[in-house]
């Protein structure tokens, strides 16, 4: 019992040396803080983990110069405008939980002293912490959130990078309409009939939920039935109820807006119920994790995703083939859409900050509304990062576009994505319709 | 007037309770003045919410013995009622708290009359039950923004406004909650004294001589849990305008159910300072563990496993709680 | 006719499977008078044995059944001398706590030795495949074999209970735990062996499961919350109750297929708007909170 209670203090004594060490590493001279909150740990913790990495790398580049990555961040050592000042990184984890997410806004707002807020993936979280910085008069600039909802609440202190889901689903229903005239590389039009009905799954908070509203607007304006929609919780452990419903139906297309657990569920029950849907599509997020290609192999070939990146960008835009060679030296594997974009909230940060010259939230302000970052120096392939400064998308990156990725296996029985949407930047001929089990 | 003087009157405690318990009670008064951190601020505000969730447990689970794991679903019906009507209708928050009260009360009769014809376990369980329910519908009820929640947009309702409850700064929130708080404890030193109070240790004591007492067993649990209910209701409200997004994952989850009986039953159940204490060693251990393992040092989990040693600790050694172990050690002096 | 057959075909073994999940609940209870919070745990422990064995030794999954079991047993003995034993003696507040503890506990353990990915088998004799039995019911594999070992399980516990010398002291300490002192059995041992082998069974059910979901560290609770239903419903402590109470809350959570049945049947565009698949668990807890209270003793319930 003594030792027992000796091998406790032990214990507790060297957890507690580890806790009081932990935040002193934390102390550099002068730094530029930008908090960032994303879910590292949670259902979402692989995607986390990705955004993590993405936006390291990209204050690794601002904060060094790299002769080999022809971008203007690259070519000085921090903020040139602040005196070189360096940029880091102040990590905040929010687990996928609004609440914890706002909390930690203020932490950081108020202990922290960041100058500004980057995050936070999930939409549901974005909009609290969001609203902590209005509150505040905190800028925050959100590089991975889609719902549309976000940019609409007429904030005065944020603003959007990334694309959002009325663009996406737009996409998504001009790549079906190209499908019926034809435009899709290697295969001939198909009569509408054939892609009439539509089924959609998503995750029922924020974000999924407007996918789904999103889908059957479309739905109607294009001229295809939805035949059912659904609204699950990421967090099932069974979604075969879900599928039956969808399979019921006998849609032609199936939508889905997942994260990436209940995203390997809902295919691996569709497989397990043999669902045959011609076009089986999924709204970024899960669909694109690493861990959705790596736990469901050969299973996904012909599975349609929208993202904003893709490794074959890097073939076609140069810097994007630069910044991805480095970050494969360091994670070992390619950009994904996910790391793609926090790279860009970051550099998009750099930018405004660049362009400020101080730190002041007034000026931030100022230059975030101001700024044109040309499309040359992003890895994603858009016209830019412009933001709205009046309408109804305040805040919204106005030059930002989505692409539509599929699945396929290439000759050495690897599996990638292959770019389907733009139809002219198409890289391999599409496999439809969705082979199926 | 006779009600005021009992809530008022804490002569039946040692001197020595008094003393820590006013000194601390004057530490909160003046605990923003000092220097603190936003973080130690909403360490605070966490404390004493759950230290009022924790007292409205404490009269049914704690002096009635009856162990009920659904609060959330009435922390849900208060940040609903009051979201709602402030989102909706403009309604401020201090019309709509009691209105919110009014329909957990409501909701809490419905259920409770059903639920009191069990015991134990069985009671436990079906109150799990009955909150889940509750959560399902909400998820999907769109007039309350279903699984998205609602949001007290910091554009259409600016800071400060104490009618609407909406400040930016946290000390306004601290303010309103101690107030709150004080009153609570003064309303549970009238309950343990009142007549139901001492009904309820006689139920829990023992249902049959109860009974034969001629106490009304079953009106006097539906009762208590009434009060608990508004309790809880209360303080949802208030969330609601502090954290200014409700959804109800985050509202109504098991694990806020969880955490409010966790608090109280560790602290002490049936005692007036067993909530507070158990509030009082939770929620700073919770917050701060996290922030010194969990996170910063890439050990995931640490902080909770440490939390779930000292729950089983003390279920195991001293089933009383934290306040059982101080009174057992006042005994052995004596 | 194809929806309600395959609807109430997966209901059945989804049933099946559930009902072998509930089984140690309803073994630790019947003997004890104790709500194990942390049962939805063990089901991940024995996840995470079936998982990590099969890939670490690259065997089938179906291999690890024994190992889970096993480890699931011994976790059971060690909870109870450890632990549970402590908060026998207690009020039932302590124990709702410290079975709640444990939860928190065997969860944040789990996270913090596997992270909070999610992980799944991919290889195996039953992973991923599945059979057209006609009529147009597809079942899975994995789904079938573990509702075979479901009825099997069922089947072995009935008889061990009921026919056999130990099993017969269970059956006796559970129904009256002084009097079985009395008697001479160990009482003390009863309980241990009543956590071992509702360890085990857990973990048996779980390296099984493992092989068509995937397994994080927070997906006890779930699991929990249903097996509390089952065992409610069946009756606390009657093993054949919970074999039906799985059936039927199996079928309770294929609703929104029979839901989808009529609505072709009656061809009414209404049925499609309400968000059945939303409501999958509400029913079960609903129909648990109805059973309790109009006939607290569940279904086949003989302690109350």
């Amino acid at each position: 019992m003594k030792s027992a209670i000796r091998l406790g203090m032990v214990v507790v004594s060297v957890l507690a040396v580890i806790g009081l060490m932990a935040p002193v590493g934390a102390l550099a001279a002068e730094a530029v803080k930008i908090g960032v909150i994303y879910p590292l740990t949670g259902g979402a913790a692989a995607e986390g983990r990705e955004l993590r990495a993405g936006a390291e790398l990209a204050a690794e580049i601002i904060n060094a110069v790299y002769k080999n990555i022809s971008m203007d961040m690259a070519k000085s050592q921090g903020i040139k405008s602040l005196g070189s000042a360096k940029i880091e990184l102040v990590f905040k984890d929010h687990e996928g939980n609004p609440t914890l997410g706002a909390d930690l806004a203020k932490k950081l707002i108020l202990d922290d002293k960041v100058v500004g807020i980057m995050g936070c993936y999930h939409s549901a979280v974005t909009k609290t912490v969001s609203a902590v910085c209005e509150q505040y008069g905190v800028p925050m600039i959100n590089d991975s959130s889609t719902s549309p909802d976000l940019t609409k609440r007429g904030f005065k202190w944020f603003w959007r990078t990334t694309p959002h889901d009325t663009t996406f689903t737009t996409d998504l229903f001009n790549f079906l309409k190209g499908l019926t005239e034809g435009k899709a590389k290697g295969v001939k039009a198909v009569p509408k009939a054939q892609i009439q009905n539509l089924a959609s799954a998503c995750e029922k908070t924020e974000w999924g939920s407007n996918v789904s509203a999103l889908i059957e607007s479309f739905a109607k304006e294009y001229g295809f039935t939805v035949k059912k929609s659904i609204l699950y919780a990421a967090k099932s452990t069974d979604l075969s109820s879900e599928v039956g419903s969808l399979k019921a139906v006998k849609p032609d297309v199936m939508l889905f807006a997942s994260y990436a657990s209940d995203a390997i569920l809902m295919l691996k029950t569709l497989k397990a119920q043999k669902a045959q849907p011609k076009v089986l599509w999924g709204q970024d997020a899960g669909f694109e994790a690493p861990e959705f290609k790596d736990t469901l192999r050969d299973d996904i070939v012909g599975v349609l995703t929208r993202t904003v990146f893709l490794p074959k960008v890097a073939s076609v835009k140069k810097v994007a083939g630069e910044v991805d060679g480095f970050y494969q030296k360091k994670v070992g594997h390619s950009l994904s859409g996910a790391s793609a974009r926090a790279f860009t909230g970051v550099q998009a940060w750099a930018a405004v900050l660049e362009k400020a010259g101080s730190t002041k939230p007034a000026d931030i302000q100022k230059a975030a509304n101001a700024i044109k970052i040309p499309a040359d120096q992003l890895i994603v392939p858009w016209q830019g990062i412009q933001f709205a400064t009046s309408g109804e998308d305040i805040g919204q990156n106005i030059l930002g576009s989505g692409m539509i990725g599929q699945y396929q296996k290439d000759k050495d029985g690897k599996i990638s994505l292959e770019i389907a949407y733009p139809f002219d930047l198409a890289t391999a001929n599409l496999i439809f319709p969705f082979p199926g089990y | 007037m006779e009600t005021l003087k009992s809530a008022l009157d804490f002569s039946d405690f040692p001197r020595l309770d008094l003393v820590v318990a006013g000194s601390l009670a004057i530490l909160f008064l003046i605990f923003p003045v000092f220097p603190h951190s936003s973080f130690a601020m909403a360490t605070m505000i966490q404390f004493l919410m759950f230290s009022l969730y924790g007292m409205g447990w404490n009269t049914i689970g704690g002096y009635g013995g009856q162990v009920d794991l659904g609060k959330a679903q009435y922390v849900g019906i208060g940040a609903y009622t009051t979201t709602v009507m402030l989102v909706r209708w403009d309604i401020p928050f201090w019309f709509s708290m009691p209105v919110g009260v009014c329909f957990a009360v409501l909701w809490s009769f419905v259920l409770g009359y059903p639920l009191f014809r069990l015991k134990g376990h069985y009671f436990a369980i079906a109150t799990i039950a009955t909150s889940l329910v509750l959560k399902d519908l909400f998820e999907v009820w769109d007039f309350v923004g279903a699984a998205r929640g609602l949001e007290i947009s910091p554009i259409k309702f600016p800071p400060p406004d104490f009618l609407r409850l909406i400040f930016k700064e946290d000390v306004y929130y601290y303010d309103v909650i101690l107030g709150f708080f004080f009153v609570g404890i003064l309303y549970m030193n009238w309950f343990r004294k009142s007549r139901l109070g001492f009904q309820l240790r006689a139920i829990k004591d023992n249902e049959e001589v109860a009974r034969s007492l001629g106490i009304n067993v079953h009106w006097a649990k539906i009762k208590t849990y009434a009060i608990a209910t508004a309790f809880v209701s209360v303080v949802g409200s208030f969330h609601a305008c502090y954290i200014k997004n409700i959804e109800p994952e985050d509202t109504m989850s098991l694990d806020i159910s969880i955490l409010i009986a966790l608090m109280a039953m560790l602290g002490g159940a049936g005692s007036l300072w067993g909530p507070i204490i158990g509030a009082g060693i939770l929620i700073p251990l919770k917050s701060y563990l996290k922030e010194w393992l969990g996170a910063t040092a890439g050990l995931i989990g640490i902080d909770l496993i440490l939390y779930a040693l000292i729950i089983m600790v003390i279920s195991a050694f001293e089933p009383r709680g934290i306040w059982g172990i101080v009174q057992k050690v006042r005994r052995r002096r004596q | 006719m194809e929806i309600l057959l395959s609807a109430l075909v997966s209901g059945l073994l989804l049933g099946l499977v559930l009902a072998l999940v509930a089984l140690g609940l309803t073994i630790i209870f019947g003997v004890m008078d104790i709500v194990n919070f942390a049962h939805g745990e063990f089901l991940m422990v024995g996840m995470y044995t079936g998982l990590l064995t099969a890939q670490g030794l690259g065997i089938d999954p179906l291999l690890t059944l024994p190992v889970a079991g096993a480890v699931g047993f011994l976790l059971g003995i060690v909870c109870y001398f450890g632990f549970i034993k402590f908060l026998l003696r207690g009020p039932m507040v302590a124990q709702l706590l410290g079975t709640f503890g444990l939860m928190l506990f065997l969860r944040n353990l789990a996270l913090l030795i596997f992270g909070s990915e999610d992980r799944a088998l991919h290889h195996g004799l039953l992973v991923g495949k599945s059979f057209d039995i006609g009529m147009g019911v597809i079942v899975s594999a994995t789904k079938l074999a573990a509702a075979g070992l479901s009825v099997a399980a069922f089947v072995a516990v009935w008889l061990f209970m009921n026919r056999t010398r130990i099993g017969k002291a269970l059956t006796a300490t559970a129904l009256n735990r002084s009097a079985a002192r009395y008697m001479g059995i160990p009482t003390e041992r009863m309980n241990a062996l009543a956590w071992g082998a509702g360890g085990a069974s857990v973990t048996i059910a779980g390296a099984l499961i493992v092989n068509f979901w995937s397994v994080n560290p927070f997906i006890g609770l779930l699991f929990t919350m249903i097996a509390f239903a089952i065992v409610a419903l069946g009756g606390f402590g009657s093993v054949p109750g919970a074999f039906f109470a799985g059936l039927v809350v199996g079928l309770i959570m294929e609703i929104p297929g029979f839901w989808d049945f009529f609505m072709f049947t009656f061809n009414a565009d209404w049925m499609a708007k309400v968000p059945m698949t939303s409501f999958k668990y509400m029913w079960v807890y609903l129909a648990y909170f109805v059973i309790m209270v109009v006939r607290p003793r569940g279904l086949f319930g003989w302690k109350h």
